[in-house]
Order: structure tokens, then sequence, then C-alpha cells
């Protein structure tokens, strides 16, 4: 009975996370919505609901009810498990990722997180590495030319990128003894890692630009030179998966960068509620992310690889030397 | 930034990323200016210019009689043989049309039967708005003619407007405080 009643605080903590994460993106496309709108002066979704709040919803239903349709010389069954290959990462990540400082209710600790992993930061990396087999396996079960000219970039770009971006938060594993994420955030109280770590949040930020496949490094999807990249041949409630997927690593990434760099929920005025205060820097950041996305073009696939093992991975191993250094 | 030449940095600011922050700082200042589109059809709407050659009206003249004289100079000279005019005699002894027809769907608005017109009868108006669920309707008769609205007076202008539901979604200009209407082309944000 004693474990029993142990589970139903983690059961109510996954109901919520799952809840929240499956809603989020859509707000989410309506925000990207609006600043790509605002970016090129025009007023984006205005017509359903109050200044277009309800279109994501409309969007939604257009997609649920969509025709699902399989090319027919696709591998049916890699094709349809491949959007939740894509889609369980980003939410298996969120195991580990802590909102808060343990808060008191009912007369028990609860910690703010559904399991804070004293070895969460690996968790995080390992898992979202998987994130990438969604892709290249859809690009591959789809039998169609852009799709697997997606995936194959796909592979190359997360080769690239994952060293770097592991290589940059050694500095803050090192700075903060631990790799828990709780233990990271309490070790930035005073100074937050970015003032010291400036090469390692570049790196880590750029890397995780990379990872999300965002512009400027979206080449997986490029609308441009191939259609839709990797998941040209979905539609429907797929598709939408894939969605969900994309924009829950884009909120990930902001997470850690808040987590890893900006003091996680430390350092907020004293009225603010401090999971409310890292809610906004996690807002400002996935805020950033849209920005650039419209702000900057895509880059070249070489350029893409140069950057990531000519400046990056040298930039990450410097980071790791002179915080080596300076802490001996 | 892009008219007047592209400054390229030396390697200190590429290497502080100033190309970059330059395009952000760029972006940022587009994302908190004003939006430059019309909110059209739901609270806005373009008036054209006077010039602009619209939907068609028949002019009266001070006793409610068409202008028109049925001489069928402008179902001549239409290229695209869209108005058809039936002339009559009325009690006056006067010459007027008796069926005056025009197919919207077939127009091509080139003005040519204003042009031809030797009454001063025959317009182009300001009206744009002529879509429709149906094509019979296309087909405009005199008494739509007469009530359809002139040439813009004061043109050129985005004026308050409200989508009416009810006759056939058409946008409807409100007369109000904001009568002169707003010069569209200050909102366009240019650089110096």
């Amino acid at each position: 009975m004693e474990n029993v009643l142990s589970l139903v605080p983690v059961l109510i903590k996954m109901a919520i996370v799952v809840g929240v994460l499956l809603l989020l993106p859509l707000p989410l496309t309506w925000l990207e919505r609006k600043i790509a709108a605002h970016i090129q002066q025009r007023p984006g979704p205005m017509r359903v609901g109050w200044h277009g709040l309800l279109q994501p919803l409309a969007d939604a239903i257009k997609l649920l009810t969509k025709e699902d349709h399989i090319p027919a010389e696709a591998d049916r069954m890699l094709f349809s498990i491949a959007p939740v290959v894509a889609l369980v990462p980003p939410f298996l990540v969120f195991v580990a990722i802590p909102i808060g400082d343990p808060i008191q209710m009912f007369g028990t600790e609860i910690a703010l997180s559904i399991s804070d992993l004293n070895v969460g930061l690996l968790f995080i990396l390992a898992v979202s590495g998987i994130g990438v087999f969604g892709t290249i396996l859809a690009g591959w079960a789809s039998n169609s030319k852009y799709a697997v000219l997606g995936s194959l970039r796909s592979i190359a770009q997360m080769i690239s990128y994952e060293i770097p971006m592991g290589f940059s938060v050694i500095g803050v594993v090192m700075l903060a003894g631990s790799m828990q994420l709780s233990q990271i955030v309490s070790s930035q109280q005073g100074l937050w890692n970015v003032v010291v770590q400036p090469i390692g949040f570049f790196v880590f930020f750029v890397s995780g630009l990379a990872e999300a496949q965002r512009i400027p490094f979206d080449l997986p999807e490029a609308e441009g030179d191939l259609g839709a990249g990797y998941h040209t041949e979905y539609s429907g409630i797929r598709f939408s998966l894939f969605m969900l997927a994309e924009y829950l690593v884009v909120v990930v990434l902001a997470f850690l960068n808040v987590l890893l760099f900006f003091g996680g929920w430390l350092g907020g005025p004293a009225f603010l509620p401090a999971t409310f205060w890292l809610l906004l820097k996690v807002g400002f950041f996935i805020w950033v992310f849209m920005w650039l996305r419209f702000t900057f073009p895509r880059y070249r696939y070489d350029q893409l690889m140069t950057i990531g093992w000519k400046l990056l991975l040298p930039l990450s191993l410097l980071n790791i030397l002179v915080s080596g250094y300076v802490m001996l | 930034m892009a008219r007047t030449g592209v400054k390229r940095s030396n390697w200190i600011g590429r290497v502080l990323l100033v190309d970059l922050l330059a395009g952000l700082r760029l972006t940022l200042g587009y994302m908190v200016s004003k939006t430059v589109t019309h909110h059209y059809p739901d609270y806005e709407k373009w008036v054209p210019y006077q010039r602009h050659r619209g939907h068609h009206f028949i002019k009266t003249n001070d006793e409610g009689e068409v202008n028109c004289v049925a001489c069928e100079l402008c179902s001549q000279i239409c290229p695209c043989d869209c108005i058809t005019v039936i002339p009559f005699e009325n009690e006056k002894g006067d010459r007027r049309p008796k069926v005056f027809d025009i197919n919207l769907a077939r127009c091509l608005y080139c003005g040519l039967c204003e042009d031809a017109c030797p009454a001063d009868a025959i317009k182009l108006g300001q009206e744009y708005e002529v879509a429709t669920h149906h094509r019979g309707t296309l087909v405009v008769h005199l008494e739509d003619l007469v009530k359809a609205p002139g040439k813009a007076g004061n043109g050129g202008v985005v004026r308050p407007a409200k989508l009416d539901r009810n006759s056939g979604l058409r946008s409807v200009t409100q007369t109000g405080p904001k009568d002169a209407g707003l010069d569209w082309w200050s909102r366009i944000r240019r650089e110096r």
C-alpha cells in the first residue's frame, strides 16, 4: 500500500507533463506565425478567434481529418512507426527536467520533476540523440528521393553537432561537479554560467539550433531545395506528429539553455514564483529561436559541416581546456 | 543597408558575429514596427483612386431620369460584347433604355463605353467587390447600375470598414470621424 501511494504523485506529474506537452505546440505554432508575420510587417492570423488565437485549433482539426496517405512503394511498417520514434524522445527528455526547487504540499515534499536523475544531463543528451532515428526512418521508409536526401543530411548534421554539443556542456558539469540538473542550477547561485562560460553557451546554442533542425540549420527539411525533406510524403496525423516533435525539441532546447547557462529558476525578482521565472526565460529562448528562424538564410551543406567540425568542435575543446585550467 | 552597398566587416567583426547581429537588429526593428497590411475586409477597406475603373454606374439627371439615351454606342464599342441595350420611347417622347444589361463576367473594365458615351451616362465607378456564388448575378441591370456607387471622391486612402455578412459578404466603408481616410503610404517604413 505504501508503494502504491508513493506512485500517485509521479503518475499525476506524468499526466500533467504529457498533457501540457501535447497541447504546447498549439500556442507555439500561433506564436511562430505571429513572429514571422510581424517581421514581415503583416499581422498574421487574425480571423479565427481574438488575433487568430484559435487558428492552431482550426489547423489541428484540419490536419487530423485529412487523408492519412502512405505511398504505394513505402515500407509501411517503418513509415508508420517513424513519427512515433521522432515523438517519443522529446517526451522522455522531460522526465529529467526540473522546473523548480521541491515544494511542500499535503505534508510531503514534492520534487518539481518526474525524476531528478543524478545523470540527468547525460540522459537528456542520449535520449534526444535518439530523436534523429525518427528522421532517418521516415526518410528511408518513404521511398522518395527528397525524403532520403533529407534524412542523409540529418545524419551528417547530427554527427557533426552532437559532439560539440556534448563537449560544450562538459564545462558546466565541471563547474557544478554533477550531472544532476537541479545541482547544476543550484551551482549557479550568484553567477550564471553564461558569464563564466560564454564560449560554452555559444557552442551549445548553435549546436542546439542544429540539433533542433531549425533555420539556419534546417537542411533535413529544407523547403526550398527538398520539398519538405524527410516528411515530404507524410500527411494528416502522422505529419502533425512530426510537427509536434519538432516544436517539443525547441522547447527542450530552450529549457536546457536556461537550466545550464541562465541559472534556471534562480535570480528572478522576489515577487515572481521561481517556476514562473524559469518559464519566462524558456519563453524568451523560444522567441529567440523563432526570431533567428525568420532572420537568417539556410547554410549550405558544406558550410554546415565546416561550422560543425572546424569552428564549434575546436571551440568546445578550447572551452574544456580553459575551464579545466582555471579550476585547477 | 542593402541598398547603400554591403559593408564587409573585418575579422574582428566576423569573430564577434557583427553581420549576424546587424541582421537580427533589423528584423527586431521590423518585429516591433507597425504592420502595413490592410485589415480587409474586417476593419479597413481600400478606397481606390478616382481614375479606378470598377463596377459601372449610370448617372441620372436632376429629375431622377437616367442620362442614357440608348444610343447603343457603348454596346457597339465594347470589345467583349457585354452590354445589351434595348431602347424605347417614354411618355415624354424621349429615347431611353428599356433594358440596359452589363455582363460583368465578360467585361474587361477597359472604360471604352465611358469614352464613347455622348450623354455622360455610363461611367466606371469605385466598386471592386463583384465576387459572387452565381454567375447569373453578374449580369447587372439598369436599376443596379443607377444604384451603384460612383467615382471615389477622395480616393487612394484606407477607410474604416465592416464586413457585411448579411448582403452577400461585402466590406462596407463606415462613415465616421475618420472620414478623410488613412494615407496608407504613411505606414510604409522606409530607410534613409
